[in-house]
């Protein structure tokens, strides 16, 4: 089993640790900020502990459902986050995006939250695992995409993929 | 078999025309002499790439040249794009909820404060 490179997103976030903390922790607060503004969760099921899993499904504007899954691996409160993220079924199995069956089929997110008193920082490293060589491959050629000499200039599926989510 | 823009740069080796071509168009025996595999097989790989909308073969004289069509790639980097995008635009939601909340914090403590008096 290959992984891909590591991606790294980096936020700070005007709140104490212990808010965000309790923010990513809390099923009442995880539930008001996951899915985006204006999509409605059509079930979601937080089990918040090592091994546990967050569960949730989205309403497509088509009356779909997207199912995801956060499986946690190490949580060290309110410091350190592990998970795995995943598109997911009813019944939280594994599932391929849709759209792009090629894809990897599970990212693993290491979440740190730093302490800055009033505001915490919040950095997110990511990168596909549990993938073959090829997608691997296929996920980092396509990171450094700009290889091919073009920059990515949003196109219809892009947005299509936007009304999915 | 699939034919999409994944499938396309699924294989190094296609990667690899994709680089070649991209460039500038060459003939399919400029392409072939890059490599060590066989030319029946570089040209197995260039019908792929033909079947997935990523090169065009025209014919110029006695020739076929092989022409990048670069812009289905934008799919490839729209899909990291949207990965990219998964914990940007949680953070983004995440951001306004906390600002939301404590908001209302702020204002549930100052209605306390103004029951006092």
């Amino acid at each position: 089993m290959a992984e891909s490179k590591d991606f790294i997103t980096t936020r700070v976030l005007n709140a104490p640790r212990q808010l965000v903390w309790d923010a990513y922790s809390e099923e009442k607060h995880l539930l008001q900020w996951w899915g985006p503004a204006g999509v409605k969760m059509a079930k979601a099921t937080l089990d918040f502990k090592s091994g546990g899993m967050f569960h949730y499904g989205m309403y497509a504007p088509d009356g779909s459902i997207m199912w995801g899954k956060l499986v946690f691996g190490e949580i060290v409160a309110p410091k350190k986050l592990v998970c795995t993220v995943s598109f997911s079924d009813e019944n939280a199995g594994f599932s391929r995006h849709p759209l792009a069956p090629m894809w990897p089929l599970e990212t693993l997110s290491v979440t740190t939250f730093e302490d800055m008193g009033a505001q915490t920082k919040v950095t997110v490293n990511w990168k596909a695992i549990n993938c073959s060589e090829e997608e691997a491959a296929l996920f980092d050629n396509s990171h450094d995409g700009m290889n091919y000499g073009m920059k990515g200039t949003f196109d219809q599926l892009n947005e299509y993929i936007k009304t999915l989510i | 078999m699939r034919r999409d823009v994944f499938q396309a740069i699924a294989d190094p080796t296609r990667r690899k025309i994709l680089n070649i071509v991209s460039h500038k168009a060459l003939n399919l025996n400029s392409v072939a002499e890059q490599f060590k595999v066989s030319r029946p097989a570089i040209s197995k790989h260039i019908k792929i790439l033909t079947e997935c909308g990523l090169i065009v073969v025209k014919q110029q004289g006695r020739e076929r040249f092989c022409e990048a069509k670069l812009k289905k790639l934008n799919e490839v980097s729209d899909w990291v794009e949207q990965y990219r995008k998964f914990w940007d635009q949680k953070l983004d939601s995440l951001e306004i909820y906390l600002e939301k909340l404590q908001a209302k914090d702020k204002s549930s403590k100052k209605n306390k404060k103004h029951g006092r008096k």
